[in-house]
């Protein structure tokens, strides 16, 4: 007996083979989204690897461009619990990339060959010697700098003058392509002998330290020996930065690609969902189809138990198969993610690699997953009374309802579409579960595409803000410090200046920006609680500040809180008089008066940038005008980098446009799940009508008739699947705005285009006409004969 | 006895010019590993105007016959002409739109599409053909539906009428396109024995008024009332 019900439960597979494949590849693709939850440790366990290969750098300190002996180093190399250090000059200049200039950064490396911390790979040529460079393998990625080897860069040094450097190659290091990536210069390796021809100043910007412990007391501790080690030397006046530190296990960006895998989370398991109830969906179909064969099981003794068991196997054969073919499909989904994710965000290549606990779970979820959706729909087959079983027919035709009477009055439409569109009405539950998965699809398209046009606007409205059309950033060293507005202003073209500091600070635990601005910024500073400081305010130096609200969520910080600042020069207790909605910089702006941060961080403190304001805004004239303030200033002998809004704002959207691909790509995966589950709906439509495309034909249908008819059936439940997928589309919308606030922190307002509702209608139209193609055409083909023999 | 021709038929067929012509036809259906020899090379004529039964056992090959005449499956060898057409070299396009201008086929189970009213079941043909205006076909399928008895019941759906009422939407199908030939595969084979007698009685109409029919059956009572009857065994005529 038992052997007997097994084979039924194979047979019921190999019977109706096309239900099979497509059942299959339902499952296939919803267990191979499951390997997307493999992407944390697949990159994770590359980044590990890249880190040691890397020596990536336990804490770094900022100097500001101290010259250091090899003696000095030696000794900061053997201050207690250092195991190795390696300094980093800099040089912050541009470069010609056609008529523009281009902001780079150019990191001066000691020797190549024995880099202690921080190593600079050298991915492909050779290392550079003077005036040569090696440029950072995301410069490519970002289209800054599109330079290969042997190439030929225009540099505008320190002095002014033009320097020629040949491209030895390609280099890269984890931190500096992360600065690249987070939208900064464009980066070169060269010996610090290059830089210092540059620059014209032989001192290192940076060094570089790994430790032996680095617990957090341990990590403190050797900051302070080393600070106490530089003290004596000249040219050395203290930290131009707060330390950066590295936790074990920590590398760059791993914060921001978390988020961004956890938003890749949620979004995986939205397309499980979509994928559960077409298995559901498929499920019940199979049954249903058996009623008649459970009520001859039942006739001949079988019991509820032994029948339901039957059933139960072939969702677990069906569910076996989805899973051998899932898990493959899956390990590659997500290598190829990796990979290109690797490449494009941390210029790594990552290898191949499997998470042993996602294949696991995808296996119970593969395999139990079908036959728990399938018990609802065998416990109403099973409990069918016998003599109604042996009557089912599997597509049954009731009495005329509403429904029906409605569809009949649809009567401008040609027969055959009429046909079509009475047939999706008269199967009233497949034709709802058919929309309801065109629906998910729909709807999951609708929240993405609304996303992503969010994440746009957002971007384009935080640029809109800056009133200024360059930025000029001070280089240390000899930037232009205090009183270089005056300066700046005298250049023609230059209708406003305004001097402000730009420095990293913790609130609460938290990383932020503090903007210092006047109270009459050029920035056009959004307020949603409490207010803006007034010039007596900023007159009177007062520590008062307006804070981010991403920020000041994060923080629990709130109007007239009084909180501290840690700062460069050291902590500074700010009253919060207002918060911002603005997202610059992630909504982690933390703005103060200009003059207030000025007394605190002294004199001598470096980060002092400007915004400037051109006459005209056309964007060859700011290109001139920065032009012009460059060459002034270098004139002078200051050293600045600078920032043309326009551009900064097309490689912000451009990063972004990634961003929202990537985003894309998982919505199609949603689609294309929900496709499938339609093709198979359709197909199944079409086989159990095989009969009565034979009847059609005999009656004189030609082949465009009968493609008519389905046809018109298709793009009935894509219609309406389409209109139930807009109210899905916009709550889902909703849900996923929440959802970038919750976990990736970035507030993005609430958009749902209606074009996209309207392009959404054409292409799930399109799509479902284009996935019936193929069951119509063998409709079609078969011949009146064998279709009316068709059982 | 029903199977044996009498002379005066065998004259009667002669008398007419044929309206079908099978020859040397051979039909055999490839079922799984085996083949299924279901006409093992028939030679059979029918006059214009006829009305033919068609009587033999269970898979004697009296429903292949009736597919062969209508195009529905193609012979393995040998040839069918209907009206002068050799109908086994045309495509399955050609046929669908040569079956719906020239012969009614009405099946056992009547076949009608659910989801359509009897007038929309009896006009569809027609449809198909795209034959006159949407108000001439109505009117055409109206007509037939009178025909048969049927005026009062045009916006019912199948599942709102009896067997004999869903058997004559049928044969208003059939006539949809007033067709010289009339087919029918068991045409009375799901009806009482007086609706079977009813329904006969409209095919002889239909006789009277001019059409070939030609029809399969089991009741040798029905086939007694043919002008002529083709019996059938084992894939080969035995009498015609």
């Amino acid at each position: 007996m038992a052997s007997a019900l097994l084979r039924k439960s194979i047979t019921d597979l190999s019977r109706r083979r096309s239900r099979t494949f497509f059942a299959v590849a339902t499952l296939a693709l919803a267990v191979a989204s499951i390997g997307i939850f493999a992407m944390p440790t697949l990159i994770d366990r590359a980044m590990q690897k890249e880190v040691t290969a890397g020596k990536l750098a336990d804490v770094t300190v900022w100097i500001g461009g101290v010259p250091l002996e090899d003696s000095q180093l030696a000794r900061l190399a053997a201050l207690p619990n250092v195991r190795a250090v390696e300094p980093r000059s800099y040089f912050s200049g541009r470069v010609y990339v056609g008529a523009r200039r281009a902001p780079i950064v150019v990191v001066g490396v000691r020797d190549f060959a024995s880099q202690q911390a921080e190593i600079v790979r050298v991915t492909s040529g050779s290392p550079p010697r003077e005036n040569q460079v090696l440029t950072e393998a995301q410069n490519a990625s970002r289209g800054g700098l599109g330079a290969g080897a042997g190439d030929l860069l225009r540099v505008v040094a320190g002095d002014g003058s033009e320097r020629l450097l040949r491209v030895t190659g390609v280099g890269h290091n984890l931190n500096e392509a992360k600065d690249v990536v987070d939208g900064g210069a464009a980066v070169l390796y060269a010996t610090t002998g290059t830089v210092a021809s540059l620059s014209g100043s032989h001192g290192y910007g940076s060094l570089a330290f790994r430790l032996a412990d680095t617990r957090p007391a341990a990590t403190r501790s050797t900051i302070e020996s080393v600070r106490n080690e530089l003290a004596p030397i000249a040219g050395f006046r203290g930290f131009t930065g707060l330390p950066e530190t590295r936790a074990a296990g920590e590398w760059p960006g791993k914060e921001d690609f978390q988020k961004f895998t956890d938003f890749f989370s949620i979004v995986t398991v939205l397309a499980l969902l979509s994928a559960l109830v077409l298995i559901a969906n498929t499920m019940t179909t199979l049954v249903a189809e058996q009623t008649a064969e459970i009520g001859t099981m039942k006739a001949i003794g079988g019991r509820r138990r032994q029948i339901a068991a039957v059933y139960v196997k072939t969702a677990m054969l069906l569910g076996t198969l989805g899973t051998v073919v899932g898990v493959g499909l899956g390990i590659v989904l997500s290598n190829v993610l990796i990979r290109f994710l690797g490449s494009e965000f941390f210029a790594v290549d990552v290898g191949f690699g499997v998470d042993a606990k996602i294949i696991v779970l995808s296996v119970l979820v593969g395999v139990l997953g079908p036959a728990l959706a399938a018990l609802p729909a065998i416990r109403r087959a099973t409990r069918v009374p016998l003599r109604e079983a042996l009557d089912a027919s599997g597509s049954a035709v009731g009495a005329e309802d509403a429904g029906d009477r409605l569809l009949r009055r649809v009567r401008f439409l040609p027969r055959t579409a009429q046909i079509g569109l009475r047939n999706a009405g008269r199967r009233r539950r497949r034709s709802l579960a058919t929309a309801v998965i065109v629906a998910l699809a729909v709807g999951n398209l609708l929240a993405v595409m609304g996303l992503a046009a969010a994440i746009a606007s957002t971007t384009h409205a935080e640029w809109r803000d800056h009133g200024e059309d360059v930025k000029i950033t001070s280089e240390s060293g000899t930037g232009l410090y205090y009183g270089g507005a005056d300066l700046i202003r005298s250049v023609p073209g230059v209708a406003d200046v305004e001097p402000i500091f730009d420095a990293k600070v913790v609130l609460r635990g938290e990383d932020g920006i503090v903007w210092s601005v006047h109270s009459n910024t050029m920035f056009h500073v959004r307020i949603s609680d409490g207010h803006w400081f007034t010039a007596a305010q900023e007159r009177a130096r007062e520590r008062v500040a307006v804070v981010g609200r991403n920020i000041a969520r994060v923080t629990g910080t709130k109007v007239g809180d009084r909180v501290r600042l840690d700062t460069a020069a050291g902590p500074a207790t700010f009253r919060v008089i207002g918060i911002t909605p603005s997202q610059q910089e992630n909504g982690t702006v933390i703005f103060v008066p200009y003059r207030t941060m000025h007394a605190i961080l002294g004199e001598g403190a470096a980060g002092t940038d400007y915004w400037v304001r051109t006459t005209v805004h056309d964007h060859a004239f700011v290109d001139r005008t920065t032009t012009r303030i460059e060459d002034t200033l270098a004139n002078l002998g200051y050293g600045v980098s600078t920032e043309i809004e326009y551009v900064g704002e097309a490689d912000n959207v451009a990063a972004n446009r990634m961003i929202t691909t990537v985003i894309a790509v998982l919505g199609f995966l949603i689609v294309a799940i929900s496709m499938v589950g339609l093709a198979n709906a359709l197909t199944m439509s079409v086989i159990e009508r095989t009969r009565e495309v034979g009847i059609l034909r005999t009656i004189g249908a030609r082949a465009r008739d009968v493609r008519r008819i389905f046809a018109a059936e298709s793009v009935a439940l894509a219609v309406a699947g389409w209109a139930l997928g807009i109210p899905v589309g916009y709550l889902l919308d909703r849900f996923l705005v929440w959802l970038v606030q919750e976990v990736v922190n970035v507030e993005v307002p609430f958009v749902f285009p209606l074009a996209n509702v309207a392009y959404a209608l054409v292409g799930t139209v399109v799509l479902a006409l284009v996935i019936t193609w193929l069951p119509i055409r063998r409709a079609v083909r078969y011949r009146p004969g064998n279709a009316l023999r068709y059982a | 006895m029903a199977a044996v021709v009498s002379e005066r038929e065998r004259v009667l067929a002669g008398s007419r010019a044929p309206l079908i012509q099978l020859a040397a036809v051979e039909k055999v259906y490839r079922m799984g590993k085996l083949d299924y020899h279901a006409l093992r090379g028939i030679d059979l004529s029918i006059g214009a105007g006829e009305l033919v039964a068609i009587v033999g056992p269970s898979g004697s090959g009296k429903t292949t016959i009736l597919n062969l005449v209508t195009g529905i499956d193609r012979p393995t060898a040998g040839t069918v002409t209907v009206d002068g057409l050799r109908i086994d070299a045309m495509s399955e396009e050609e046929l669908a739109v040569w079956r719906g201008e020239h012969v009614g086929v009405v099946f056992q189970f009547f076949q009608l599409l659910p989801t359509l009213s009897a007038l929309e079941n009896a006009v569809l043909p027609l449809d198909f053909a795209r034959r006159g205006s949407k108000r001439e076909r109505f009117e055409r399928a109206r007509h037939n539906l009178d025909l048969v008895g049927l005026a009062d019941k045009t916006e019912h759906l199948p599942a709102e009428l009896s067997g004999g009422e869903q058997q004559r939407v049928a044969i208003a199908r059939a006539l949809a396109s007033d067709p010289k030939l009339i087919v029918g595969d068991e045409p009375t084979g799901n009806l009482d024995t007086v609706t079977a007698s009813e329904m006969f009685e409209l095919l002889e109409r239909l006789h009277a008024e001019g059409k070939t029919i030609l029809y399969v059956t089991h009741d040798l009572e029905l086939a007694q009332r043919a002008e002529r009857i083709v019996s059938i065994r084992d894939g080969v005529v035995v009498a015609a």
